[in-house]
């Protein structure tokens, strides 16, 4: 069954189109990875998911019900989890979980219960009288998903949870994740973070100038760009490098120095042997090399490959 | 219910808000402090009488003009004021604008004639309204003394009641503010209009806590989370409000009359105008700049309402201008409540204030609605 189906979905503002004749579906019980570079529409298609902006045209059904038609059914059935950290300073952490999950309708004894549980859950009974001020980075995103769970929605929106947290805090969203969808949740997830999308993700969509560009289980993602070697050579200069010209050599798609690290990545079409030509660049500009490797594709690799743009960019 | 919770959470928030405690309660009172104190003799109508002098040269030929005279002098000495007989070589005008004398009379048989000070005006009109009684008959008793010399005597018998033509009457009501009376009504009122510098970010401060997120996600609608925030900061700026009229009363001993409910109508009422004005002024400006605008529009209003000094007595245009400080309205209405024992006082104040409530927030609802998400 799915929870959730996106037809031809389009938002527009003005002349600019955000998001283009996309369409998307979202299985139960999936842990749904949606990846993009920066504005290529992917949190405006999440905030339509959510209601926080109108559709231009197409439909977005969660759980076979229109999602305008039937907006409090649709946001009943939603907790999102923004990027940034949406919770009041000034009330415990208590008080915020207790507060955002009255509005969708719980009371009494319930209402409490559903605040404990989803305090319990993120590991902050023990601070739930505390005000998040006296909070880490890990805490506070913690409650900013606590405040998302209490209701139990059956779609859960999580829009960089993890951003700018210790490995420790990180590591613990990420078995919170995988906990919630092992009690029924479906899970939207999107991140800057590829390891993590990778780790967690059962499904993952693509998205780039307002389209779906990619779709699949992670192994069909990399599958799909078979065509495609990635190759690592290490070296060492003192001059910066001219990718340009290796960017010439036919057969390479993609380039991309670090500097810092003096790594050099080459994606290249797979059936032209070009290696010799690209060291014979580098060597010819005095460049030393080091060591020459051949990865096998990543989900980095897909994304470079299918939108020309680092996931960090 | 959702509207109740917001609400409930808009107060949660800012009873937490110590900055906002401060300003909106501390200010004022302090403020009621030092004006009430410093300009406590702009507000009493207790005025020093200094002592009544009166130099007075006696050329009367008639004994029955001089023999009322003399009885006139004795009761003027009863009354208080100290009579000196001039004497050879005085100039008495010059003796009065030297402010020896209150003022110089001279009598002879065609009348009276007097000089008075300049300088000791309420002293000068005490001695010439004493003087003037006795001046009407004494100038008739002249007059009638060259045609009929017999009358005078008929005409000055009743001199010995002299002492009650002088009747003190009070032009003051017999209730009237004092200096801490005043200022705890005029700040009161003034700091219910700062609520509206909290309510110009009520919408914005969501979206900067980026809470708006959750709040337009969530199931409450943008008309529950609209009035429960205008609820929640009436509430509270209105408890901030009373705050200063409770210590203006228990502390400082200002008088707020008997009609509370009245005065609590006004009060809210007056927030409520406030908060909804901020609130519009949070759609209308962007960027912040609405404080700075309201801050202008407050100091402007609250000196014509009347806040730093009474502004009844004003003429020309400011008296047409001080009229649109909705301060003045209300102040006005609280006086009248409460000095003048009107408690209907209240309702043309409310009735206006509620008008322009509604006024507000139907245009800021339409802002809202224009909105995507609040």
């Amino acid at each position: 069954m799915n929870v959730l189906e996106i037809h031809e979905l389009t938002r527009k503002f003005g002349d600019f189109v955000a998001v283009d004749n996309m369409n998307l579906k979202v299985r139960e019980g999936e842990i749904f990875g949606f990846l993009g570079p920066n504005g290529a529409g992917k949190s405006t298609t999440i905030n339509m998911i959510s209601s926080l902006l109108r559709i231009t045209k197409g439909e977005i059904l969660l759980l076979g019900k229109n999602i305008t038609k039937h907006s409090r059914f649709a946001k009943m059935n939603i907790g999102i989890v923004p990027q940034d950290l949406a919770i009041y300073e000034e009330m415990t952490a208590y008080e915020n979980i207790y507060f955002f999950a009255g509005l969708y309708g719980l009371r009494g004894n319930e209402l409490k219960e559903r605040t404990a549980e989803a305090l319990e859950f993120v590991g902050l009974s023990d601070r739930a009288k505390e005000l998040p001020k006296n909070f880490s980075g890990g805490m506070k995103r913690r409650l900013n998903i606590a405040c998302a769970i209490a209701h139990k929605p059956k779609l859960i929106i999580m829009d960089e949870p993890t951003v700018g947290i210790d490995p420790q805090s990180r590591n613990y969203i990420l078995n919170s994740v995988r906990k919630l969808n092992e009690m029924g949740s479906t899970i939207i997830y999107t991140s800057h973070y590829m390891e993590e999308v990778e780790e967690i993700c059962s499904r993952i969509a693509i998205v780039d100038h307002g389209k779906l560009i990619a779709e699949g289980t992670k192994e069909q993602l990399k599958s799909s760009i078979t065509d495609t070697k990635d190759i690592w050579i290490s070296y060492k200069s003192e001059q910066p490098l001219d990718t340009e010209r290796i960017r010439q050599i036919p057969g390479v798609t993609q380039v991309l120095d670090d500097e810092q690290e003096q790594l050099l990545r080459v994606w290249s079409k797979a059936e032209i042997n070009n290696l010799n030509l690209i060291l014979q660049q580098l060597i010819q500009n005095q460049v030393e090399i080091r060591s020459v490797d051949e990865k096998a594709a990543t989900l980095e690799t897909v994304f470079l490959t299918l939108t020309g743009r680092n996931l960090r960019d | 219910m959702n509207i109740l919770r917001i609400a409930r959470k808009e107060l949660l928030i800012q009873f937490r808000n110590k900055q906002t405690f401060t300003f909106m309660i501390a200010f004022p009172i302090v403020l009621i402090l030092i004006l009430g104190t410093a300009l406590s003799s702009a507000f009493s109508s207790n005025i020093s009488v200094s002592d009544l002098k009166l130099l007075y040269k006696e050329n009367v030929q008639n004994q029955q003009l001089e023999a009322s005279w003399q009885d006139f002098s004795q009761i003027l000495q009863k009354e208080g004021v100290q009579l000196t007989k001039w004497e050879e070589g005085t100039d008495g005008q010059q003796a009065v604008m030297d402010g020896q004398y209150t003022a110089y009379a001279e009598l002879n048989d065609d009348g009276i004639h007097y000089y008075g000070s300049s300088q000791q005006t309420i002293e000068n009109n005490i001695i010439q309204g004493m003087l003037s009684v006795y001046a009407d008959r004494y100038n008739l008793a002249s007059a009638a003394l060259k045609a009929n010399p017999a009358s005078v005597q008929t005409i000055m018998a009743s001199v010995d009641s002299f002492g009650s033509f002088i009747k003190e009457t009070s032009l003051n009501k017999e209730k009237q503010p004092g200096a801490i009376d005043y200022y705890a009504i005029a700040m009161s009122t003034m700091i219910a209009l700062y609520a509206s510098m909290s309510s110009s970010s009520l919408i914005q401060s969501e979206r900067n806590r980026k809470t708006s997120i959750r709040l337009s996600a969530s199931p409450a609608t943008k008309g529950q989370i609209f009035a429960g925030k205008v609820i929640g900061a009436t509430l509270i700026n209105f408890v901030c409000v009373l705050v200063v009229v409770l210590f203006s009363a228990l502390a400082f001993r200002a008088d707020w009359g008997t009609h509370y409910v009245a005065v609590g109508l006004v009060l809210l009422t007056e927030v409520a105008l406030a908060v909804s004005f901020g609130l519009l002024c949070g759609y209308l400006f962007k960027d912040g700049s609405g404080r700075a605008f309201l801050v202008i529009v407050i100091q402007v209003v609250s000196f014509l309402g009347g806040a730093y000094f009474p502004t009844d007595d004003a003429t020309g245009i400011f008296k047409n201008i001080v009229l649109i400080s909705p301060l003045r309205w209300a102040n006005h209405a609280l006086n009248d409540i409460i000095y003048s024992d009107r408690a209907a006082a209240a309702l043309p104040v409310i009735g206006l204030n509620v008008a322009l409530v509604a006024l507000f927030l139907i245009i800021s609802g339409l802002f809202m609605r224009r909105r995507e998400a609040i």
